[in-house]
């Protein structure tokens, strides 16, 4: 039996774009994280979503879960969140898929979705501990906008290289 | 049947949750415990790390050649500043090292040989910046085989940036000064004013004016704007002496009795590449 390349990249991808979030936020810093605005670099997010519409991906369950454990693990030291939310989205993603042929407005309003809850879930979380005191309506000015406006323009960027790559390794 | 696979997903969902929730309130209390990390968890921090220093290398590098550009396009304009402060400077450092010397002869008659300004310096790099808006964390390319302690100070070339919150072998966490979250440490510091000097503590951050808050201020004394904040080395975490920031704002409290100080901070937190652990060495 012939095995497919993506078995090897999936992981490979994920991970990098997982360490690039960490990279990207530390370069741009200064862009990222000032008094008005802070955005939230998801780039192994956007992976793991184009990877439902467009990869045959074995166990993406367990990679979703190894994924949030590295990022809880190893960027926030607090573990749990990323471990719950990146296996659900990964399953409500799914469930949207289900629904819909993937094209290129579905995928974004999908990706959108995701984002947004995830974002939200994981302030939720934040303001459950006590990291966090920001007001909802300053969550969803400050954090919430410009995250997805800068995730959603990542993703018009980056879609058409991570579909042709997820599409050519899947055969 | 339906029925069945329905319940096998729903305890799936439970168990996940419980677990997760269980985890978090686990890692937040452990937190601050000496002995965190356990050495797993430290393992596959370590791991981690070390990829991430082979992903962010090239990165870093284009962003290095931006920031070069950046700065000689500025070079004209800095080098007629410079040239104007630099021989003030020449005859600061003559008389600084003259009193240094002093001092260190000082200490040596009384015996003194430790003392709280003393710290040896753990010089690394940041890898990687949290990338989240509720932990103002970076990762730092050096853990406690180099010596890093929990709790030390970091400070870069301008000012106190943070404290480190969790020790590997390879790479540590560090938490910035902008962090508003309830367990934060908080740093001991002193106001140097015209007739002496103000103890308190930071205890908060504002981040929309980017302005540190220092409250517990026991004192009476006149501070005004423009005098010089720094570490006072109570607490046993931080050496004394670390520069911290300068006075913006002197006013009451909340409550009316004692004062809240408001601190511009010296160093620039949104612009880390290499900091340095400040070790205490008494």
């Amino acid at each position: 039996m012939r095995v497919s390349k993506i078995r090897y990249y999936y992981p490979l991808g994920l991970f990098i774009a997982l360490f690039l979030d960490g990279t990207l936020s530390n370069i741009f810093a200064g862009n990222f994280f000032t008094a008005n605005v802070s955005i939230e670099s998801r780039l192994f997010l956007l992976w793991v979503v184009m990877s439902v519409f467009f990869a045959k991906v074995e166990h993406p369950f367990f990679w979703a879960i190894a994924v949030g454990l590295t990022f809880d693990l190893f960027f926030t030291g607090i573990i749990g969140p990323f471990f719950m939310l990146v296996p659900f989205i990964l399953y409500l993603t799914r469930v949207m898929y289900s629904f819909f042929t993937p094209s290129f407005i579905v995928v974004l309003l999908i990706y959108l979705i995701d984002i947004a809850l995830f974002t939200l879930l994981f302030y939720w979380i934040n303001v459950l501990i006590g990291f966090t005191s920001v007001s909802l309506a300053g969550f969803i000015s400050g954090t919430l906008g410009p995250t997805l406006a800068f995730n959603l323009a990542v993703f018009v960027i980056l879609y058409l290289p991570i579909k042709g790559l997820m599409e050519m390794s899947s055969r | 049947m339906q029925r069945f696979f329905f319940n096998k997903r729903l305890i799936i969902v439970l168990i996940t949750l419980i677990i997760g929730f269980v985890l978090v309130a686990f890692s937040v209390t452990v937190r601050n415990n000496k002995s965190t990390p356990p050495i797993i968890q430290q393992f596959g921090n370590d791991a981690a790390g070390l990829v991430d220093r082979v992903v962010s290398y090239p990165i870093s590098a284009v962003g290095n050649v931006g920031g070069a550009v950046e700065n000689l396009l500025n070079t004209y304009q800095e080098n007629q500043k410079l040239k104007k402060q630099i021989d003030s400077l020449a005859s600061e450092k003559v008389s600084n090292q003259t009193i240094r010397r002093e001092n260190t002869a000082l200490k040596k008659q009384l015996k003194l040989n430790k003392s709280l300004t003393n710290y040896t310096a753990v010089t690394s790099y940041v890898i990687a910046r949290t990338p989240s808006s509720w932990q103002n964390q970076i990762i730092i390319s050096k853990g406690s085989l180099a010596g890093v302690k929990k709790n030390a100070a970091v400070l870069s070339d301008k000012g106190l940036v943070g404290r480190v919150t969790e020790v590997n072998k390879t790479n540590s966490k560090v938490e910035l000064i902008s962090t508003t979250n309830d367990d934060a440490d908080r740093f001991a510091t002193t106001i140097i004013t015209d007739d002496g000097s103000v103890n308190g503590l930071i205890t908060s951050y504002n981040a929309d004016t980017n302005r540190l808050i220092m409250g517990q201020i026991d004192s009476q004394k006149t501070m005004k704007k423009g005098d010089k904040v720094i570490t006072s080395g109570m607490g046993g975490n931080s050496p004394q002496g670390i520069y911290v920031g300068t006075v913006m704002k002197v006013e009451k409290d909340d409550y009316g009795l004692a004062s809240k100080v408001e601190i511009k901070p010296a160093a620039d937190l949104t612009n880390l590449n290499i900091v340095t652990v400040a070790k205490r060495t008494d």
